[in-house]
């Protein structure tokens, strides 16, 4: 990606943002979304981010780019994010399997 | 007002100045790995690492920010922008939920403001409802620019860092690592976990889908699987509430 594509990326991706943090409170203020609305918006984090996961594993090579060492770290930091509820303890189990299983193979 | 005592001796903008940093520090805590992985995916990232750097100051989100960074190899500009906007959806929440604290600030504030409303500065200042208005956006500033700093100076720190360790350790899945990690801490029910569960799901199939568009793919069929669990278990509620009652 060359510094002008960058750039334009960064500034789009920039302007999104601040438009979803300002829009209601610049543009809209004292109208209320509607209930089904809200209710949506809940599972975006949710659904967004584990998607994201998945293609940043497959690392824009379809499922031939997902390593099993890569699986087997995201499985281990999963379940420390479920049973432990912190983010440090599931991203250094993560990489201490990765670590683990890519000195083992 | 019991506040009012403690913060006689001085100046009451510097206690709520105080106020806020004191509250902004522990959930400053938990971001801080999250800011590494950042700086690292800058050093890793297919754009120019100033430019990715720049995130900081133009786009001041996190995951918006890990997410274009480190999908800049493999994604067109459209993608880039329509994930970071799907990813920011929840933002337009927090500004839904704030917006009556704005109603009575001045124009510039409520301009300004936004721009530093993160996750954390959202959990702060949401439930600080019974602030007075002025009170309140001192309090909203001084975290918010706490944050901007701080988040700024880990993400750094990171770089700095992340290029000087080889790429044998694999820092290059601390992302993906990162986002799983969210994703299981962001459950609070079950139509979460549908939603997560179908996003995943979809994204693998739709892996294919030019341009990375299995990430909204994934991502839009997720958000319709949790509101449509989410309604069937609102129903089921209602349900089983007379029966319950009249027992």
């Amino acid at each position: 990606m060359n510094a002008f594509a960058a750039i334009t990326a960064v500034l789009s991706v920039g302007m999104i943002t601040y438009a979803s943090r300002a829009g209601l409170i610049v543009f809209l203020a004292d109208r209320p979304l509607p209930l089904n609305i809200t209710r949506a918006l809940r599972y975006v984090g949710p659904a967004v981010l584990s998607a994201l996961t998945v293609n940043l594993v497959a690392g824009g090579q379809g499922i031939d780019g997902v390593e099993f060492v890569e699986v087997a770290a995201i499985v281990v930091a999963i379940v420390v994010a479920a049973v432990a509820r912190n983010l440090i303890g599931a991203l250094v189990a993560g990489m201490a399997t990765l670590w683990l299983l890519l000195w083992l193979l | 007002m019991p506040d009012a005592d403690r913060f006689r001796d001085e100046p009451v903008g510097a206690a709520i100045t105080r106020a806020a940093l004191r509250a902004a520090i522990p959930l400053l805590i938990p971001a801080i790995p999250f800011g590494l992985v950042l700086g690292v995916a800058i050093t890793d990232s297919a754009m120019p690492a100033a430019v990715a750097w720049s995130t900081n100051l133009v786009v001041f989100a996190g995951a918006a920010q890990l997410a274009t960074v480190s999908l800049a190899a493999t994604a067109t500009w459209l993608t880039l922008v329509a994930t970071a906007a799907v990813i920011n959806l929840r933002h337009v929440m927090y500004s839904a939920a704030l917006s009556p604290r704005f109603n009575d600030q001045p124009r510039w504030f409520r301009w300004v403001g936004p721009f530093f409303l993160i996750d954390q500065l959202f959990a702060l200042t949401s439930v600080r409802t019974e602030m007075p208005g002025p009170e309140w956006r001192r309090f909203y500033l001084s975290a918010g620019i706490f944050y901007f700093v701080s988040w700024t100076t880990v993400v750094t720190v990171g770089l700095v860092v992340g290029s000087s360790i080889p790429t044998e350790w694999r820092l290059d899945v601390a992302p993906a690592i990162m986002f799983a990690g969210l994703v299981v801490l962001g459950l609070t029910n079950r139509p979460g976990i549908v939603a997560a569960v179908v996003g995943a799901t979809v994204c693998l199939l739709a892996l294919d889908v030019p341009n990375n568009g299995g990430i909204l793919v994934g991502a839009v069929s997720g958000v319709i699987a949790g509101y449509l669990a989410d309604v069937a278990e609102t129903r089921r509620a209602e349900q089983r509430t007379p029966e319950s009652s009249s027992g």
